[in-house]
């Protein structure tokens, strides 16, 4: 799913979800900031979309100070409350164990480095981490199972057509 | 239950189920079997070179000469399918399947770094560390 996002006039993007969320959670677009991505009827912000506010995590408090009052009170705005996340965050880690195995190429091995920090980061609860960490195992998986399988297809394509042609010239 | 990934399954495990007795039949010398173009390319071995010559040593029972390919990828391919195996089953029905205990950062990192390890070993052109490449 690609999103588009703007940022002081200028319209940004397409970028994928994870990657959005990620952006979010870094503070480089704001919840203020708009969105849009196809079917959407008009650009609205970061915030009052459902797919990306679940994923934000709640606003961490400062250790070991008391909050005192904000001098300011910021409007309120019209933020989904963080939902307790109990959605699957997918490590891809047997996948990316067989990619490596199967297809011989080191993408696999960036998978499964990448599976190992999603368990990680959802156990230590830091959630967004661990999307991000899903999305990019999810990538080199995907990557190293692309390439290696068009790679051996293509040799085992090349093979069969040498093989027929040796045949054909006896 | 969904038909479409039903068949997709069915399919795919059709297409390996004829490749694993093509390579039984066949095996991988002289066939059509391409190799590790990884190992042709950098003369290195990968993680999983060799499991095509286990995997046909294993399709004729001989489990031993299938460790002496690939000790690591010998163990672990058949838990990985295994618990994928669930995982599809599961995407069929449209239902995660809770077969199986969640895979903890410990295991997670272990399998990481055991592969790592693995690929490093045996590329060093020394015993004891040549046992670890396919022969």
């Amino acid at each position: 799913m690609q999103w588009y996002y703007s940022k002081n006039g200028t319209q940004l993007g397409p970028v994928a979800q994870s990657e959005l969320i990620s952006k979010l959670a870094s503070g480089e677009v704001s919840p203020s900031d708009l969105v849009w991505k196809d079917g959407m009827g008009d650009w609205i912000p970061a915030s009052q979309v459902s797919e990306l506010s679940v994923l934000r995590p709640p606003a961490p408090a400062p250790a070991g100070s008391v909050p005192a009052a904000p001098p300011y009170s910021p409007p309120v705005s019209p933020y989904a409350p963080p939902v307790a996340v109990t959605q699957e965050i997918p490590s891809y880690l047997w996948q990316s164990i067989v990619v490596t195995l199967l297809c011989c190429l080191p993408f696999g091995v960036a998978g499964i480095v990448f599976a190992a920090k999603v368990d990680t980061l959802k156990k230590a609860g830091d959630i967004v981490g661990a999307q991000v960490a899903s999305a990019n195992a999810k990538k080199w998986t995907m990557i190293g199972f692309i390439v290696g399988l068009v790679i051996n297809l293509l040799a085992f394509g090349f093979s069969f057509l040498s093989a027929f042609m040796a045949q054909s010239q006896q | 239950m969904k038909a479409g990934r039903a068949l997709w399954v069915a399919l795919t495990v059709l297409v390996l189920a004829y490749a694993a007795f093509h390579l039984r039949q066949h095996g991988n010398l002289g066939s059509w079997f391409p190799g590790c173009l990884f190992h042709r390319v950098t003369g290195l071995h990968c993680p999983g070179c060799g499991m095509t010559r286990a995997t046909y040593a294993a399709l004729h029972g001989n489990f031993g000469l299938a460790f002496r390919m690939n000790p690591v990828g010998v163990i672990l391919l058949p838990i990985a399918l295994g618990v994928l195996g669930i995982q599809i089953i599961g995407w069929v029905r449209g239902k995660r399947l809770n077969w199986f205990p969640e895979t903890t950062p410990k295991l997670a990192w272990a399998l990481a770094i055991l592969v790592i390890v693995f690929w490093i070993l045996r590329n060093i052109p020394c015993w004891p560390f040549t046992l670890l490449a396919p022969i």
